[in-house]
């Protein structure tokens, strides 16, 4: 294994973050100190949390003799699961990144061509994954972990767990690896098998796959971090045969001072980590260079269709813009994470009303429910569509800026494309909102309403934004958005929604706390259906002048943007 | 329309891009007349695709004009569009989208009547030899097979100005072949090409005129004879007369060089 080519590897991996829209350089110059800020920041925060812990440590050291024993006892066993800790979220986080990246071919194509083994190149990219977030928050925990244990004379113990934490993280990225290459070639063989229907197998069984996770994921991370670090330490314990909590029980055995039982995890920790790494480097040899085929979604004669769009009152452009992007959403891994983000709210409003801790919720928590699954799944929909619409386009931008579209036109197609889209997840999520909580019918149609007035605005609101702030970088992932216009949208959002349902938070209140604001009294003065009209006034206005910046925005980006 | 005196298709005066200290294309003086086939010529980095977007608007010069069929590009830039065909330096398609939902997609754009896309996008597939792979995903296209719909989408809407980066890379012959003989055929019918090549032979044979790009300048411009008499090289081609007006004659030395 040559160090200086694995090290070179994962240089390119991190400059490859380096692209960023607008920005027009001739010469690339970079700070050390800057480029590592997430490290540095990590550092910071970690040495900063182990001296306020170990300050308290050693105040109680002093007066409270069995508090300090209850302190020390708590570390032992936050330490304990920490290894399985980084390893799950690691997983979590590598996992997605590897989902955002599956659109482009150009970041994960090997470079065959280069004097590289396949060893080396699999160690790049194990490590490479865990460059980032991840390594900064492995800086945070070691360094938490080892200024505490200076306080508590704990440094060897600590010193073990740091290089089990590490071993973690190696364990997740390295398993990503492996089910990566290993997805590829399993996409490729249904494919092959499924013939035209290859794009809805592979639209239905990513949308599969994101879920699955999720639910994993939502499962695993459901009681909060509590309950999570409580429930992998009674489970590591007798889940010992699984080899991904060895480094857990390799650090409880040694506290327990079952040094031979200690050694013996340690030893086959390693042995694991080393087969790990040699399986995805096997399974890279064999299909790293491997391509699905191609997927064939037509044959014969080409028959043009007039589609139904034409028949709504669209232009030919406006609807070849929207059958343009109903295929991008359908055939793009990366974008289709905007659809599971609805199932993922509804999952989790029913993980929390059927939990064993309300079993039978009460009236407001209830209300709360029934009018969340009605607003909030379509909403986030219709934000974030908003702000993936025009960034979504990627490099291929060139392409409308060099046709005769004018802004009017990529405004209305776009923000035709999200309602079309947010109104269907409404309708979805509100007959199972009214299936699920059974609310009176005048109820069911305020929600309705009222929802339909929060995609129109916010989708506007989010439309302007995205195309504000949109980024066309595609490498290492598709960016689509500014991450600071998507936090000023989000803002601009929060308030809109809040102006939209202004006038029905009396009668919240009411359903609510109905011995404090009773129903009948609150009507007598504030008519539902004036609320109603109040509300709409409001979500007009702003849609109309939200609509209006947006088609502003896309005549600067026409007109003033180069490519 | 174009007015009945105006000849001229595109007209670049005292046209600048700069890159931060980089001067890109440096006070560029050009005028294009109606169907002429323009050959821009130059080394790597001399300004030629940075000449052909501004010509579309597609960046923006920072000093001087462009007029385009007469018309502003930055103004009418809607206008201009419908009537120009475009295809840039190694062009990034919908790769989603299989080559014929990308042509539909284009002669949508354009607002081709469907029986004419119809017609039109069978002929230039089965000219190009692409027929049996058009339902596949253009992900799955090799490079020529992308640049042959780059150029079909350029093609597709009878476009009065055709603005061609480097058209026939990646080509294979026959192909390269068919793209010439169709740029001569709508040359008769006044349209007008410009096209930035690296394929000397091609701008020898096909263009009508022909500017060389040094630096972010015009170093010559004329047709063969015009440049032969400028070059003080009468009896050659063009690669001499390139390598003499770029100065990179004596390459003997540099391989030399190079290889000892
Ligand atoms: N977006 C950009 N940012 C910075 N420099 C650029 C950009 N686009 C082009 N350049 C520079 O402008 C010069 C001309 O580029 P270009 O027009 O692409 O050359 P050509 O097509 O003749 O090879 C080159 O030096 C190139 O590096
Ligand atoms: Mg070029």
């Amino acid at each position: 294994m040559n160090w200086r080519n694995i090290l070179a590897l994962m240089h390119v991996e991190r400059k490859s973050g380096r692209l960023l829209r607008g920005v027009k350089l001739t010469r690339y110059r970079e700070s050390g100190f800057f480029a590592y800020w997430p490290y540095w920041v990590g550092l910071a925060f970690g040495v900063g949390a182990g001296l306020l812990a170990g300050l308290i440590y050693s105040k109680t050291i002093l007066t409270e003799a069995d508090v300090m024993l209850l302190f020390r006892e708590g570390t032992v066993s936050i330490f304990l699961t920490l290894p399985t800790l980084v390893l799950v979220y690691n997983l979590v986080f590598t996992m997605l990144q590897q989902i955002q990246r599956s659109g482009i071919k150009a970041s994960s194509q090997v470079p065959y061509w280069l004097p590289v083994t396949w060893e080396e190149y699999t160690l790049a990219s194990i490590l490479a994954n865990l460059l980032g977030f991840p390594l900064a928050s492995i800086i945070f925990i070691v360094s938490t972990i080892m200024t505490f244990s200076a306080f508590s004379s704990q440094l060897l113990f600590a010193s073990i767990t740091s290089f089990a934490v590490l071993g973690a993280a190696f364990m997740a990225s390295a398993l990503t690896e492996i089910l990566r290459i290993l997805q590829v070639r399993f996409i490729g063989a249904v494919y092959k098998t499924s013939g035209r229907a290859a794009v809805w197998v592979r639209f239905f069984g990513s949308l599969f796959f994101f879920l699955a996770f999720y639910i994993i994921y939502l499962y695993v991370t459901s009681g909060g971090a509590i309950t999570f670090i409580q429930t992998i330490k009674s489970t590591q314990t007798t889940a010992w045969f699984i080899p991904f909590v060895w480094l857990g029980m390799m650090l409880y055995s040694f506290t327990s001072g079952l040094l031979i039982q200690g050694s013996v995890f340690l030893v086959l920790s390693i042995l694991f980590l080393a087969g790990l790494f040699f399986l995805a480097a096997l399974l890279n040899k064999q299909f790293g260079l491997y391509e699905p085929p191609a997927i064939k979604i037509s044959r014969g004669a080409y028959v043009p269709r007039t589609g139904f769009l034409g028949k709504l009152g669209f232009t030919a452009t406006e609807a070849a813009l929207i059958r343009k992007d109903l295929r991008a959403f359908t055939r793009r891994r990366e974008l289709m994470s905007v659809f599971i983000i609805p199932i993922v709210l509804i999952l989790v409003q029913v993980m929390q009303s059927t939990g064993s801790t309300m079993a039978t919720p009460s009236a407001q928590v209830f209300v709360y429910l029934a009018a969340s699954t009605f607003l909030l799944p379509s909403t986030v929909t219709a934000i974030s569509l908003g702000n993936f619409m025009i960034g979504e386009e990627g490099q291929a931008i060139w392409r409308i800026y060099a046709s005769p579209i004018s802004a009017k036109t990529l405004v209305k197609s776009k923000y035709f494309f999200i309602i079309f889209f947010s109104v269907i997840v409404l309708a979805i999520t509100g007959a199972l909102a009214f299936i699920v909580y059974n609310p009176s019918l005048r109820a069911t149609i305020v929600a309705y309403i009222e929802a339909l007035f929060l995609i129109c605005a916010l989708g506007a609101i989010s439309l302007s934004n995205g195309i504000k702030g949109a980024d066309f970088t595609e490498i290492p992932r598709p960016r689509m958005i500014r991450l600071s216009w998507s936090l000023i949208n989000l803002g601009i959002c929060l308030m809109a929604s809040v102006a939209i349902l202004a006038p029905f938070f009396p009668f919240a209140l009411s359903a609510m706390l109905p011995e404090t604001v009773p129903n009948l009294t609150l009507e007598a003065f504030l008519n539902p259906l004036l609320a109603l009209a109040i509300s709409a006034i409001i979500a007009v206005i702003l849609t109309g002048i939200f609509y209006q910046i947006a088609i502003r925005n896309a005549r600067d980006l026409l007109t003033k943007t180069e490519i | 329309m174009l007015t009945a005196n105006s000849a001229v298709a595109v007209e670049l005066k005292g046209v600048v891009k700069r890159y931060h200290e980089l001067v890109a294309v440096n006070k560029l003086n050009l005028s294009i007349n109606v169907g002429e086939i323009f050959g821009l010529l130059g080394p790597n980095g001399s300004g030629k695709s940075t000449t052909l977007k501004m010509m579309l608007g597609l960046v923006k010069p920072d000093e001087g004009s462009i007029t385009v069929l007469g018309k502003d590009v930055q103004k009418d830039a809607v206008a201009v569009k419908q009537q120009v065909g475009y295809v840039p330096e190694s062009p990034r398609l919908y790769e989603f989208l299989t080559g014929i939902e990308y042509l539909d997609f284009i002669g949508d754009i354009y607002g081709i009547s469907t029986e004419e896309k119809k017609n039109r996008i069978t002929e230039y597939l089965r000219a190009l030899q692409l027929e049996g792979r058009e339902g596949d995903m253009i992900s799955s296209y090799s490079e020529g097979m992308k640049q042959k719909i780059a150029l079909i989408s350029a093609f597709l809407h009878r476009p009065r100005l055709l603005i061609l980066d480097e058209p026939l890379n990646a080509l294979d012959p026959r192909s390269a072949r068919i793209v010439k003989e169709v740029l001569h055929k709508l040359k008769t019918q006044g349209v007008t090409t410009i096209m930035s090549t690296h394929v000397l032979e091609i701008a020898q044979a096909i263009c009508d005129r022909i500017g060389i790009m040094y630096q972010g300048k015009l170093l010559a411009l004329g047709n063969m004879n015009e440049l032969r008499q400028m070059a003080k090289l009468p009896d050659s081609g063009l690669e001499d007369i390139f390598l003499n007006l770029t100065g990179s004659a004596d390459l003997k030395a540099v391989v030399e060089e190079l290889l000892k």
